[in-house]
């Protein structure tokens, strides 16, 4: 029997539903399945995907735009279908964002706060040693962790934080065309913070990139670990849960380690 | 308009005859400026009486560090023209620009109007005033600038800052802002300063400014940063007639390209209408003959502050913020970035692999777990 | 008798902030100091940034001479870059700055010079037929009715009489300078009024090919503005006729207002042509190149260097000779305070040495303003339309011969009649007739060119930096402005200027005592045979410096 009821006022553990603070399978073998992400947490992640794949690629295109419809203007509606797809998609995205604030604190231990960022010493610590696990390093002595491990929790952050300010900048540029507006009252104060629209612009713009740089690093990270342990990193994105060796002592898993 | 004078032993009536112009047409002009000024055609009855005060209002026109652009593009207004402002409507007590006299004669002129209408003289600023070394990069009569606006403010019933240098410094002001130039409302705190944006404004929302003050007895409503609705609360982007050209993705590339000769739109080649706030599209230039973009030049965002720095490169797209805007840098960075990334992961991935065959004592355990959704946590 | 210190500060009517502080005696100017009070800086704001850019910054050097600026940039980018524009662009350019001139030397005449001639109160006592009669025998101009002069000095009484002279306030009325007639003065007060309509009326070809005045739009490489006869967004048919319009109308009231009052004031001040000559030596760069800029044969106004007022021999100018020194100027120089620097490697460093504000004197300072020194071989040089006219004539350029010849018979005077005030003020007039002339066929010249199927307006090969020459390139931009010889120096460094130098029109005529003790222009005019006969009044003071047309914002930068 597994003690699996991590904060106090929770749910036990064991009853099906996104209030669960985790799912830990018995073991069975060398692994065992435990459930990491509630429904939420992916439904948001692969919106955010399926968004943000829309806002790089027409948000590139608004920024420069690289190929031109010829012919009588009333025949071609090129950009302005990129920025009608871009708003839909920022619109989507931005939900997605609000969304993941309000499961940093109804979600379980896996998804909340602490998880997400690195607030806590033993992070700090571990860090370290997950570095030397990236750089090949003392491999063996990196700490298992359950749901993020210190450098994921500080590069999922550091999106989140990108995230916040592409929203931000974006919501500012676009309240510009209606000064009246709520989106120009609401965010007006960005370009004022930030010196002037034209900056905003560049910084929604340079961001861009920083996303850009994000992705293949992190698909390939969630494909290396799924490699290298066999337990279904990738698989928990779509599935919620994956699969961790029995033996493993678990940062985040106290209570799963006998 | 040479109907406005407003001579008191004169009906409107007579003088309008006199001058050849109907009540009517009259009228006209002063519904159509309250249009100007989005303030309805009700108000056109007011106005019509406000011009025709049998005292024509004191205006004193200072320009302190500046480049004269500004008077110049006030003696290029359509309605009322400055000549008719200057005899009709207003008192022009002071204009270093026009005054006969000179000297002493003059600043006693100014000295005179001041103390005369304390409290009651509309105040135009052109130019800005320079802080840095106590303010010697601009001294007129002897006295700073700064020292002039201020004595100059103090009595003012309304402070209208005309054009960039007005409003923040303009091209003196650009990086590394050399004299420490600012503009009137960082001097003036203690009563609303109008800005009417740009290097140089529209004459016409100048002589529209002072024609609201005239009628209304206040300054019209103003942005964030001080300028006035009526003429700059909407973006060019916005009122663009080459916005149909955006929209549909038809851009000039190259200037004078097929494009260019289409008048497709300018965006590409660092158009800043998107960024601006100006009625240039709509009230035009030089008594509505033409417009920056109108002639195919992209808008350099010249309405908004400080836009020498944040606008630049002009025939950029972005800003050039820390040199990464000039020719499109940052997507050059960025995508070196970020293939650099994807190269590193590749990298990363067959040493990962090369690891792992040195690590050949490492056995890998066999997956025997349970099937998907075996049973959680019993 | 002692000297009488006077000082004049602001002088109006000009552009930016100027003060002249004399000595007189007996009626007499014996010393003068000329002090520029405004420094911008914008040769520093011009580093580290974009070449294609810089012709929208120095353009706010000033927003008078609008345009000259912005070319003389692009001149100098597209020298340092090796950059040809298109003749259609050239021509364009020229039709530009051609109005720009006419514009300006107008509105100078009117609104900035007239009231040194012309007494605004002493219209008031004209007999409206007899200034009928005087514009009549002058002119066609259809504005010549007894009704229309009588409806002009009607508004001009009650303007008087309402008591708020605004803008006439304390001028100098009934001073015994004054010597027009009523009757030529309400001829010259009325056409104040018109001028003020007009100029907005004709500068609108600025608009149509740079987008607004003031501060139209250039484009290193050519312009902007393209030409396609079958679209509304572009320079089409229907521009072309607005333009040629307005070429008409300039053309028209240059020929049949501007210049006939000209002529008409001057002949009752014909003392100023022995008043006011000042320096002797003339520097004229050339200007509205029919070819290519570089083929220095083909400028309408020829390029050339003038000494001791000697007609009989023009100089070629040689651009290394040009140097500016800062002896009584508040800047300083890392090569030391004595040295003077060729523009390519110019520093633009104040420091002010100056009298804590509020000032009394100026005269008497080691160093009294922002304005440098430029000269030529060392020389001090006199530059505007006046320099322009006599490099032409004695390169006898054939249309400034007749011209002159033809003034002089006109007046009755010698040529020496112009190295004077008057000369300068009648000088610009000339060039004025001449240049409204000229822009027929440049107008015609592009109409051809457009009808041979040629409508290019820039050039693109060099518009990416990266098609830019390695290391360092620089750039030479000359032309002559409505005031005279304007240069731009660039320096250019991976794609970014490195130095900008500027010395203009005003630099050169307001330039403060040498290392010699060498006065500039204004300086040396006001000791040149120089009346002020109430020193409370300097009205004499203010007919020879707004003989030049002083532009500071310009010549201080
Ligand atoms: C990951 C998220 C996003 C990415 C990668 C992205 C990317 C971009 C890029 C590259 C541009 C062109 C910038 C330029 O050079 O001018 C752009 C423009 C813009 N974006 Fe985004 N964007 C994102 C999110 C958003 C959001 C959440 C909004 C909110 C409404 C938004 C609104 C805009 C607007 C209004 C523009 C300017 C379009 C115009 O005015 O024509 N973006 N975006
Ligand atoms: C636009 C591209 C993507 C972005 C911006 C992105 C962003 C994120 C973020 C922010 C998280 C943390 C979730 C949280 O706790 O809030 C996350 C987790 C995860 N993502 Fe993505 N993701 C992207 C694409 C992908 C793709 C294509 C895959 C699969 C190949 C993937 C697999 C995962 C997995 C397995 C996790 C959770 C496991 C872990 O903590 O390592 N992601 N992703
Ligand atoms: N001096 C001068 Fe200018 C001219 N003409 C320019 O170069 O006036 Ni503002
Ligand atoms: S705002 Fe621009 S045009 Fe007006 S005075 Fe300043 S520099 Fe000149
Ligand atoms: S030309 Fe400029 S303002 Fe007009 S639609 Fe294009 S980007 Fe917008
Ligand atoms: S540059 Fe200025 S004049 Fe208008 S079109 Fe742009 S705001
Ligand atoms: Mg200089």
């Amino acid at each position: 029997m597994t003690k699996a009821t991590p904060q106090a006022g929770r749910p036990a553990a064991g009853q099906q539903g996104f209030h669960l603070g985790a799912d830990i399978a018995a073991p069975s073998g060398n692994y065992r399945w435990v459930k990491l992400w509630g429904w939420p947490i992916r439904l948001m992640h692969w919106l955010a995907v399926g968004t943000m794949v829309a806002l790089v690629v027409t948000g590139l295109y608004i920024g420069k735009p690289y190929f031109m419809a010829g012919g009588d203007t009333r025949d071609h509606f090129l950009m302005g279908w990129m920025r009608f797809i871009h708003f839909a998609a920022a619109a989507i995205f931005a939900t997605t964002a609000i969304w993941r604030i309000y499961w940093l604190f109804a979600g379980n231990r896996f998804e909340r706060l602490p998880a997400l960022f690195p607030i806590r010493p033993r992070d700090w610590v571990n860090m370290v040693k997950q570095v030397k696990f990236y750089a090949m390093i003392e491999p063996e002595k990196a700490p298992h962790y359950l749901g993020h491990n210190p450098l994921q929790q500080l590069s999922y952050t550091g999106v989140y934080f990108l995230a916040m300010v592409m929203i931000v900048s974006g919501f500012a540029l676009y309240g510009q065309s209606d000064p009246s507006g709520f989106f120009y009252k609401a965010f007006n104060w960005v370009g004022i913070v930030m010196g002037g629209m034209p900056v905003v612009r560049f910084v929604h713009h340079v961001l861009t990139w920083a996303f850009l740089i994000f992705i293949p690093m992190h698909i390939y990270l969630a494909v290396r670990a799924d490699v290298l342990e066999r337990g279904g990193v990738i698989s928990s994105i779509f599935t919620g849960g994956r699969f961790v060796p029995a033996k493993h002592h678990f940062v985040d898993g106290e209570d799963l380690n006998e | 308009m040479s109907f406005l004078n407003p001579l008191a032993d004169e009906s409107l009536d007579e003088r309008l005859a006199r001058q050849g112009v109907s009540r009517r047409e009259f009228m006209e002009y002063c519904s159509a400026l309250c249009v100007v000024l989005g303030v309805g055609k009700k108000f056109a009855p007011t106005m019509a009486k406000a011009l025709q005060t049998p005292q024509r209002p004191p205006v004193i026109w200072l320009q302190l560090q500046e480049c004269t652009g500004c008077v110049e593009s006030v003696l290029r207004t359509a309605e009322p023209t400055v000549g008719d402002l200057v005899l009709d409507v207003i008192s022009l007590d002071y204009s270093h620009a026009l005054m006969a006299g000179a000297g002493h004669a003059v600043e006693k002129a100014l000295h005179d109007s001041m103390t005369a209408n304390a409290g009651k003289y509309v105040l135009l600023v052109t130019g800005s005033v320079p802080l840095a070394e106590n303010g010697v990069y601009t001294v007129i009569g002897g006295r700073t600038a700064k020292d002039i606006l201020e004595e100059a403010g103090k009595g003012a019933a309304a402070v209208i800052a005309v054009g960039a240098c007005a409003h923040f410094g303009s091209v003196q002001a650009a990086r590394p802002n050399p004299t420490g130039a600012v503009g009137v409302a960082d001097i003036i705190k203690d009563k609303p300063v109008v800005n009417i944006a740009g290097c140089p404004p529209i004459g016409d929302v100048v002589t529209a400014t002072v024609v609201h003050f005239l009628t209304f007895g206040r300054l019209p409503d103003v942005d964030p940063v001080g300028r006035p609705l009526f003429a700059y609360g909407a973006r060019i982007h916005d009122q663009c007639p080459r916005r149909a050209n955006f929209d549909a993705g038809q851009f000039v590339e190259k200037f004078d390209d097929e494009a260019a000769r289409k008048g497709w739109c300018l965006y590409h080649v660092g158009c800043k209408g998107p960024a601006t706030f100006s009625p240039c599209p709509i009230f035009q230039w030089n008594t509505r003959t033409s417009w920056p973009i109108g002639a195919g030049h992209p808008c350099i965002g010249c309405t908004e502050p400080h836009f020498w720095d944040t606008m630049t490169p002009f025939y950029g797209r972005l800003p050039d913020v820390g040199g990464f805007g000039i020719e499109e840098r940052v997507d050059v960075l960025g995508a070196a970035l970020a293939i650099g990334a994807t190269a590193g992961v590749v990298a990363h991935a067959a040493a990962t692999g090369v690891h792992q065959m040195r690590e050949k004592n490492r056995q890998l355990p066999v997956v025997d777990g349970p099937s998907q959704g075996g049973t959680p946590n019993k | 008798m002692a000297a009488t210190k006077v000082v004049v500060d602001p002088i109006t009517r000009i552009e930016g902030h100027l003060r002249i502080e004399v000595q007189s005696e007996n009626g007499k100017i014996t010393d003068s100091w000329a002090s520029s009070t405004q420094f911008r800086g914008i040769e520093t704001i011009m580093k580290d940034r974009d070449p294609r850019d810089a012709w929208a910054f120095v353009q706010r050097i000033c927003g008078v001479c609008t345009v000259v600026h912005a070319v003389a940039s692009c001149r100098a980018v597209e020298d340092a870059l090796d950059i040809r524009i298109p003749p259609n662009a050239n021509i364009i350019r020229n039709l530009i700055h051609g109005m720009q001139f006419i514009q300006d030397h107008v509105i100078h005449f009117y609104h900035l010079h007239a009231l040194d001639w012309v007494d605004v109160v002493s219209a008031l006592k004209a007999d409206p037929a007899g200034t009928s009669r005087l514009a009549k025998s002058l002119s066609p101009w259809p504005n010549n009715s007894e009704t229309y002069f009588a409806e002009v000095q009607n508004r001009v009484k009650k303007f008087v009489a309402s008591g708020q002279l605004g803008i006439f306030t304390n001028g100098y009325w009934g001073h015994p300078a004054y010597k027009l007639p009523p009757e030529a003065n309400l001829m010259a007060v009325a056409h104040y009024l018109e001028a003020l309509d007009w100029q907005r009326d004709i500068i609108r070809l600025h608009a149509i090919f740079g987008g607004k005045n003031p501060h139209p739009n250039f484009l290193v490489g050519g312009m902007a503005s393209a030409i396609n006869l079958n679209d509304t967004a572009t320079i089409n048919a229907e521009r072309l006729t607005d333009i040629r319009d307005m070429i008409t109308r300039a053309q028209r009231f240059v020929e049949q207002v501007y210049w006939t009052d000209l002529v008409a004031i001057a002949g009752f001040y014909k003392d100023w042509a022995a008043i006011g000559g000042g320096v002797k030596n003339h520097l004229c760069y050339g200007e509205f190149p029919e070819g290519d800029i570089r083929d220095l044969d083909k400028l309408y106004f020829p390029r050339g260097i003038i000494y001791d007022n000697d007609l009989t021999k023009v100089h070629d100018f040689d651009p290394a000779k040009v140097q500016e020194f800062i002896n009584t100027s508040w800047y300083e120089y890392s090569t030391g305070p004595e040295s003077g620097l060729h523009p390519f490697d110019g520093e633009t460093t104040p420091k002010y040495t100056g009298p804590a504000t509020p000032w009394t004197y100026l005269m008497g300072e080691p160093k009294y303003t922002w304005m440098k020194a430029p000269r030529y071989e060392g020389k001090p040089m006199q530059v505007g339309p006046l320099s322009r006219l006599l490099v032409a004539y004695g390169k006898g350029h054939e249309e400034v011969r007749e011209m002159v010849g033809g003034v002089m018979s006109a007046l009755n005077v010698g040529p020496s009649a112009l190295f004077s005030t008057l000369g300068r003020t009648a000088a610009r007039g000339m060039e004025t007739v001449l240049l409204a002339r000229r822009m027929n066929k440049w107008y015609d010249d592009l109409v051809n060119r457009i009808k041979n199927g040629d409508t290019q307006t820039f050039n693109q090969e060099k518009w990416d930096p990266s098609k830019w020459p390695a290391g360092e390139s620089k750039g030479f931009g000359f032309l002559d402005a409505p005031r005279g010889a304007l240069g731009h120096w660039v320096k250019i460094k991976d794609g970014k200027i490195t130095n900008y130098q500027c010395v203009v029109p005003s630099t050169w005529n307001c330039s403060p005592r040498d290392g010699q003790g060498q006065q500039g222009a204004y300086e040396a005019s006001l000791v040149d045979n120089h009346p002020l006969v109430n020193p409370e009044q300097p009205l004499e003071i203010l007919r020879t410096i707004h003989s030049f047309d002083p532009c500071m914002s310009c010549g201080v930068h």
